[in-house]
């Protein structure tokens, strides 16, 4: 330890900086938010100590039952559609092909955007008559098209592969290869002959869209709750459906790109060696793709709960234009009792929200690690 | 399993590799169209917004993607509509001297007498929000509409397509104005609007009248009047000053400031904890990952608190007696971002020794060994910091919305931009609202594509914003 007193002076000073706004802006900050969600403070009075009156006063207050409500469906209902579709699109893109740093950049652009633009622009979809609406309405209309592509594509695809696999039995007897499900040459194949019945089916009048009336959901002013039946905590407002939809889309890029980054280094071999065995693509991508990118999951899950959790712009950006209740979060309704317009502010009640977040973030977080880990150690 | 036959083998083989380049290729080609799909998917709405913000009304039903704001032959109409407003080709208006022409073609079915239309320019404000209650100069008291005139006549199938001239004159002196809002009525549903020199802002009343923004908006004020609505419509109470020019110019200041104090407090900090050997380095690092994992919402009130007392007093050494609402208390609580200090630890601790320890040996002092040697060799890691810095503050949300309230002349962009949306959001001005978020999110997206190999290795830092 005699390095480590002589280095101590040069230390403070390059660290002086930093640490004069960790202990001004953190430090002393936490401390004091401890302190007053334990008292009653409307920054005109004095605080007056209530004990743990305001952590009881929280789960008597209707907004903050929401507030709890809408934040932890938010996280749930999010970070699993964003892990999900950030591992599946990744494991879809995993290929080297060229012009992949284009299409990189083309996902990563929604994410480089600032929170309030892209609000902003879903706000605007959103509307009654807004973008989401009109695709909705475009694709009830066209569900005959819609329908008979797919259904042609399944037919085509599995009359080849059944086809193939005759073939192949007959041929090269040993072979263990198997034709997959979704070999892409015989996909293809289907695409494009799916794509050309569909068009001379169209062409023949057989697959008029449909006349149904233009679907107007409200999804902004509105009280609504999905699904319907269900119990009051496992109900979405619309409102808020709308926040996940956005929420998921600007996410799924980001946590892609660090699912890809990591794919890189698991070995081609793996999957080259797999596919010989036999294995098809979902056999691959739960037993090769999944165990191999345990620890981003990990990092990914955790950062998607922190992020969620903790969600605050959306709620600030949609505002007026949504019942409050519809779409208020725990770090929102801390703001808003800090700024609540006309009345006092409750400082000591904020806090204690504030507090109750925190102590939330760390539990879920923690208990995600101890799941996840011992998934993976199954 | 039966042995077969040598001849059949190699035929096999050959089938066999023929079947395996079919399938490379095909599966390339997915591969394209999976990823064109996904371009699709993510780019969709900031393309569509894009293309929507020119329009007038971007909430018109079913809404197009591209609009008459689009088409090249509507900008040489309204060039040379502005050029006969003002003078203008580019930006129109309305200026003294003006004399515009102007020509509108109805349909007339068979048995029913053509009837010249009735044009009259009205006093209207533009769009809602500001320009709502902004006191403005209205053409119509300028403006001379001359009579309408018949010009042409052409068979039609069941009809005919008569063309109408209308004259609007600037007589006398005046100010340049704008706008030449212009309403023109059919004299019956039957006689029905088809065309004129420019598409009109909207058909009201059933397709009775053709109502026109201005007659005489040039090319750029015709493709990009929101956009030019979005610098002229708001502007400071005290100053006078265009409000969204303040906002961009307060985020560059802020993103400037901030980029310093991140680089010098990230570097400082993280060689200290990097490479020096001190007492209390593992409280301040394990304080380093608890200042990233807690909300900035346990923080706020005492921050907020701090920072409205000017750091107990503190401010008032320089003459401010409150942190609020200025710049400076904004880069001091955004100080705390621990975590570039953590990218750079682990960054130096990635560097070798070796370098630095010949360097202590020729008697090379921290600070001469920090800046002359570690400094340049970091040169690629500050440059994602400097990256992922800018855009972190010209994205910044939470406290700016916290420190900058009133008046609007302090507020950044982002903050500039909810006051958009409150004030035109609830009139369904949304023309507006989309050309300012397109225009505010340019800077990030040019320096995106110009660095974005930082912003890349900003994500497997695990940054990245939710």
């Amino acid at each position: 330890m005699r390095r480590s007193g002589r280095e101590l002076l040069p230390a403070l000073l390059f660290l002086l900086p930093f640490l004069a706004v960790l202990v001004v802006f953190f430090v002393y900050a936490s401390a004091r938010a401890v302190y007053f969600s334990f008292t009653d403070y409307d920054l005109f009075n004095a605080p007056a100590w209530v004990g743990l009156e305001n952590y009881r006063a929280l789960f008597r207050d209707d907004n903050f039952l929401y507030a709890l409500r809408n934040s932890l469906v938010f996280a749930a209902v999010v970070t699993t559609v964003q892990t999900a579709g950030a591992l599946v699109t990744a494991s879809a893109l995993n290929r080297r092909v060229r012009g992949m740093t284009f299409f990189r950049s083309a996902f990563y652009m929604p994410a480089v955007t600032s929170s309030v633009v892209i609000t902003l622009i879903f706000l605007w979809l959103f509307q009654r008559l807004g973008g989401v609406n009109y695709l909705l309405t475009a694709v009830a209309r066209n569900a005959p098209a819609i329908g008979a592509f797919v259904l042609i594509t399944v037919i085509a695809q599995t009359l080849q592969v059944w086809g193939e696999r005759r073939r192949w039995r007959g041929a090269a007897a040993g072979s263990k290869r198997a034709v997959a499900a979704l070999d892409p040459a015989l996909l293809v194949v289907s695409l494009l002959v799916a794509a050309g019945a569909t068009t001379v089916l169209g062409l023949l009048g057989h697959l008029a869209p449909r006349g149904t009336e233009a679907i107007a959901i409200n999804w902004l002013q509105t009280r609504q709750e999905v699904p319907a039946g269900a119990p009051f905590p496992l109900r979405a407002p619309l409102p808020l459906v709308a926040i996940m939809v956005q929420n998921a889309f600007t996410t799924i890029p980001t946590f892609m790109l660090m699912f890809l980054a990591a794919l890189q280094d698991v070995p081609r071999s793996y999957y080259e060696a797999a596919a010989l065995d036999g294995a098809n693509a979902a056999q691959q991508f739960f037993h090769i793709t999944i165990p191999s990118l345990q620890p981003v999951i990990f990092l990914v899950v955790s950062l998607g709960l922190i992020g969620t959790l903790q969600m605050f712009d959306q709620v600030a950006i949609f505002g007026s234009a949504v019942p409050l209740q519809s779409v208020i979060t725990l770090a929102y309704f801390v703001y808003n009792r800090m700024f609540p317009g006309a009345q006092l502010p409750e400082v000591g009640f904020a806090s204690a929200a504030a507090m109750f977040l925190a102590a939330l973030t760390l539990a879920i977080v923690l208990l995600q690690r101890t799941v996840l880990r011992a998934e993976g150690d199954r | 399993m039966s042995v077969s036959a040598i001849g059949t083998g190699a035929a096999a083989i050959l089938a066999r590799e023929r079947w395996e380049a079919r399938r490379r290729w095909s599966r390339a080609a997915l591969a394209y169209l999976v990823m064109l799909l996904f371009s699709l998917v993510f780019l969709g709405p900031l393309l569509f917004a894009a293309l929507s913000s020119v329009k007038t009304d971007p909430l018109a039903y079913p809404p197009k993607l591209l609009s008459p704001q689009l088409s090249p032959a509507n900008w040489a109409a309204a060039a040379s509509l502005g050029r006969q407003g003002a003078g203008a080709p580019l930006w129109g208006g309305f200026a003294p001297g003006a004399a515009v022409t102007f020509e509108l073609t109805y349909f007339v079915p068979d048995g029913l007498t053509a009837e010249a239309p009735s044009a009259n320019v009205p006093r209207r404000r533009p769009g809602g929000g500001l320009g709502a209650v902004q006191r403005i100069t209205y053409a119509a008291d300028y403006a001379e509409v001359g009579d309408v005139v018949e010009v042409a006549r052409r068979a039609a199938d069941g009809g005919e397509l008569v063309t109408y001239r209308v004259q609007v004159g600037y007589p006398g002196a005046g100010p340049t104005i704008d706008r030449l809002p212009l309403d023109v009525q059919s004299p019956s549903r039957e006689q029905r609007f088809v065309s004129s020199t420019l598409p009109p802002t909207r058909l009201e009343r059933l397709g009775l009248v053709a109502s026109y923004e201005t007659i005489t908006p040039g090319a750029l004020g015709y493709l990009l009047g929101n956009y030019r609505r979005v610098f002229t419509e708001a502007r400071s109470v005290t100053t006078g000053q265009s409000l969204f020019l303040r906002w961009t110019s307060n985020t560059f200041v802020y993103a400037f400031f901030r980029v310093l104090i991140t680089l010098a407090i990230a570097t400082t900090a993280g060689y200290a904890l990097a490479r020096l050997r001190f007492p209390g380095r593992n409280l301040v690092f394990l304080l380093v990952l608890f200042a990233q994992m807690v909300p900035t919402q346990v923080l706020f009130v005492s921050n907020y608190l701090v920072l409205r007392d000017g750091i107990w007093g503190l401010s008032s050494l320089w003459g401010q007696a409150t942190l609020l609402n200025g710049l400076p208390g904004l880069l001091f609580v955004t100080a705390l971002n621990a975590g570039p200090v953590f990218i750079m630890k682990q960054f130096f601790e990635s560097l070798p020794r070796e370098v630095e320890e010949s360097a202590m040996i020729d008697g090379a002092g921290y600070w001469s060994r920090f800046s002359r040697i570690v400094l340049p060799m970091a040169r690629p890691a500050l440059g994602a910091l400097v990256i992922l810095a800018f855009q972190g503050a010209w994205n910044d949300f939470f406290w700016p919305l916290v420190i900058l309230t009133t008046p609007e002349d302090v507020k950044t962009l982002p903050i500039g931009l909810l006051t958009f949306r409150n004030v035109y959001g609830n009139s369904g001005d949304w023309g507006l609202i989309l050309a300012g978020a397109i225009l505010s999110a340019l800077p990030v997206i040019v320096l995106f594509v110009v660095f974005q190999r930082y912003f890349m290795e900003g994500v497997s830092y695990g940054g990245g914003k939710e």
